[in-house]
């Protein structure tokens, strides 16, 4: 079931791509060089079809894409549209969580001018430095990534030199420059917090690829590209306490009869936030993600 | 010095540039590398042949480019000095890591890739690209070889930098193990069996599970190596770790010395050594049996230091 849904909301992501696949003699023949030639390729491809961010679209847009198919997921769909007003659709390249997460933290900064919150990420964010060091990463293979996501956060608070416009944030967005760099923070960030109480994440990732955490986060967290699972949200969201709401667009029904969109919120633990001790109740996302199987985009509450 | 002709804007050039620094603040034994003054995403580099195998040494030179995209895409490296491990002038990349080039990640690094390429030098190429499978004898004529000049590539401007850096490893990089006085003053033919014998015992060691098992700890040192290799890349900040691997493997004793004979033998292969490897591998399992026996009889620890 879920496979099909994948099928249809990746179908444009990754089966309509029309790069020729060069004839080999010998599959002895096609090596490394030939793989990243194909996969650069591929990925150029997509980039003229989405930017890595597109443009702030209204719900309908997502019925439009359904309008031939399964009946619960425009049933949802329209449920969707009595809480949300709009969607921000990402590249699927397999960043889209962390290019998400990353455009929609920034914005809220932007909107919200939220100072409090931005001194409150600084400190978490050299917690994860401290965790990186700790873990025998040598500085000059992470500090080009923090500092340019310290740049991003201080551009969209506005009243210095450096302050951006909302388009401005777009444009860096699409910026790969900045945008990959931004996205590369993030997996250091979920990489370190993941390796730093590996003791905690050890079940869930034997459950999603029976590696172990250091293997995991070598091959799923720091390459570029790899997709993201629940692991990497908590992860990321305990590391910066900031908490994210992902709203789930599947087939799955219940059985009362009455169609309903779940959603799930990764709330940071052990974070600093004021009410964390109490209950997660209290604490709502500011970040609202829209999950289809496979793919990550971002959502606008009325 | 490139700083003023580069874009510091560029993160590429950035993080090259942090490389460079990094580099040059600590110096390693095993390995130097520099970018070209014209354009820093083109380096040269030379690694040191790892100490206890056939390439113990010799000094490798090499080219590593760095892409636009650095350090997103990975770097790809060619070997310039024949070795007997890699093929020359052509791209080895990361074939070597056994891993698939988009999981190359950017928190690795040139010198992470050093070491894994030193680290990878011993490893059985099992047929991968660029690899190539020459004689331990072999391997071991052109680590000398590859200490009397550099190679020959490139513009002056290169040439300049590979010789600069091939003085500098000469002078960090002890010369290819000799063969021991006892042997080398004996130049009769002779003497040619009793090395062919050594080796041959040596080869012959592995296949033969009680020699392997009585014999050198070196079949275990081996897997250790490889297995650390495999992992190599993938350590947030390896270097330091695998080279002191490579380094303290090997220096479990001097009873190595004994165990390891062929390490001293210095005669590149040749037609006439198959015959005397038939007769040297008759007396080796004469010679082990015999051993095997002053074993059984209680007497072994005069020959085996114990083991």
């Amino acid at each position: 079931m879920q496979n099909q849904d994948g099928v249809q909301v990746d179908g444009e992501v990754e089966s309509a791509t029309s790069v020729p696949i060069p004839e080999f003699d010998e599959w002895a023949n096609f090596g490394d060089q030939d793989i990243m030639q194909q996969h650069s390729a591929i990925r150029a491809e997509e980039a003229e079809k989405i930017p890595f961010l597109g443009d702030k679209e209204p719900l309908s847009s997502l019925a439009a894409e359904y309008q031939s198919g399964s009946a619960i997921l425009l049933e949802k769909i329209k449920v969707l549209g009595e809480q949300y007003a709009a969607i921000r659709r990402t590249r699927g390249d397999g960043n889209c969580f962390f290019r998400s997460f990353m455009f929609s933290y920034l914005e809220h900064i932007l909107e919200s001018q939220d100072q409090s919150e931005v001194d409150r990420i600084k400190a978490n964010v050299e917690q994860c430095r401290k965790t990186l060091q700790s873990l025998g990463y040598a500085d000059f293979t992470f500090e080009d990534f923090f500092a340019l996501f310290l740049e991003q956060l201080d551009s969209v608070l506005q009243g210095n030199e450096a302050s951006i416009s909302h388009d401005e944030l777009i444009l860096r967005s699409r910026d790969q420059s900045v945008s990959d760099y931004v996205v590369m923070f993030f997996r250091f960030v979920t990489s370190g917090e993941i390796r730093k109480r590996a003791e905690f994440f050890e079940p869930f990732i034997l459950g999603l690829t029976n590696a172990t955490v250091e293997q995991f986060c070598k091959s799923s967290v720091e390459p570029m590209g790899e997709e993201s699972d629940h692991v990497h949200i908590t992860a990321l969201s305990d590391a910066l306490g900031v908490p994210i709401r992902v709203v789930y667009l599947d087939r799955s029904s219940c059985d009362t009869g009455g169609v309903s969109v779940n959603h799930h919120d990764f709330i940071p633990a052990g974070s600093d936030l004021p009410n964390a001790s109490g209950g997660s109740e209290k604490v709502s996302p500011f970040i609202t993600l829209l999950y289809r199987p496979g793919h990550y985009d971002i959502l606008y509450p009325k | 010095m490139a700083e003023d002709k580069y874009n510091l804007k560029n993160p590429a050039v950035k993080r090259i540039l942090q490389e460079v620094k990094e580099m040059q603040s600590n110096p390693s034994d095993d390995f130097m590398s520099l970018p070209l003054e014209e354009n820093i995403f083109d380096w040269q580099f030379a690694i040191r042949g790892p100490s206890e195998t056939e390439f113990e040494g010799g000094i490798y030179h090499g080219r590593i480019q760095l892409p636009a995209e650095y350090p997103f895409k990975p770097p790809s490296f060619m070997l310039l000095t024949p070795n007997g491990r890699f093929e020359t002038q052509t791209k080895i990349c990361l074939s070597i890591s056994n891993h698939h080039p988009e999981h190359w990640q950017p928190s690795w690094s040139v010198r992470t890739a050093l070491v894994a390429l030193i680290a990878f030098m011993p490893t059985n190429p099992n047929g991968a690209l660029g690899s190539v499978e020459y004689k331990k004898e072999e391997r071991r004529s052109l680590a000398i070889k590859s200490r009397a000049a550099a190679p020959r590539y490139g513009t002056t401007e290169r040439q300049k930098l590979i010789d600069e850096i091939h003085e500098c490893m000469l002078s960090k990089v002890p010369p290819v193990p000799q063969l021991s006085p006892s042997q080398d003053s004996k130049e009769h033919p002779s003497n040619r069996e009793g090395n062919v014998q050594v080796s041959s015992q040596n080869d012959g060691a592995t296949p033969a599970g009680e020699a392997a098992a009585e014999g050198s700890p070196n079949p275990a040192v081996g897997d250790r190596i490889v297995e650390e290799v495999q992992e190599a890349p993938l350590n947030g900040n390896p270097g330091p770790e695998v080279a002191r691997t490579l380094n303290a493997a090997p220096s479990s004793g001097s009873s190595q010395l004994l165990q390891r004979p062929e390490m001293k033998v210095q005669k590149p292969a040749d037609d006439r050594l198959f015959t005397w490897a038939a007769v040297g591998l008759t007396i080796a399992i004469m010679v082990l049996l015999f051993k095997k026996f002053m074993k059984s009889s209680g007497h072994g620890a005069v020959f085996m230091d114990g083991s």
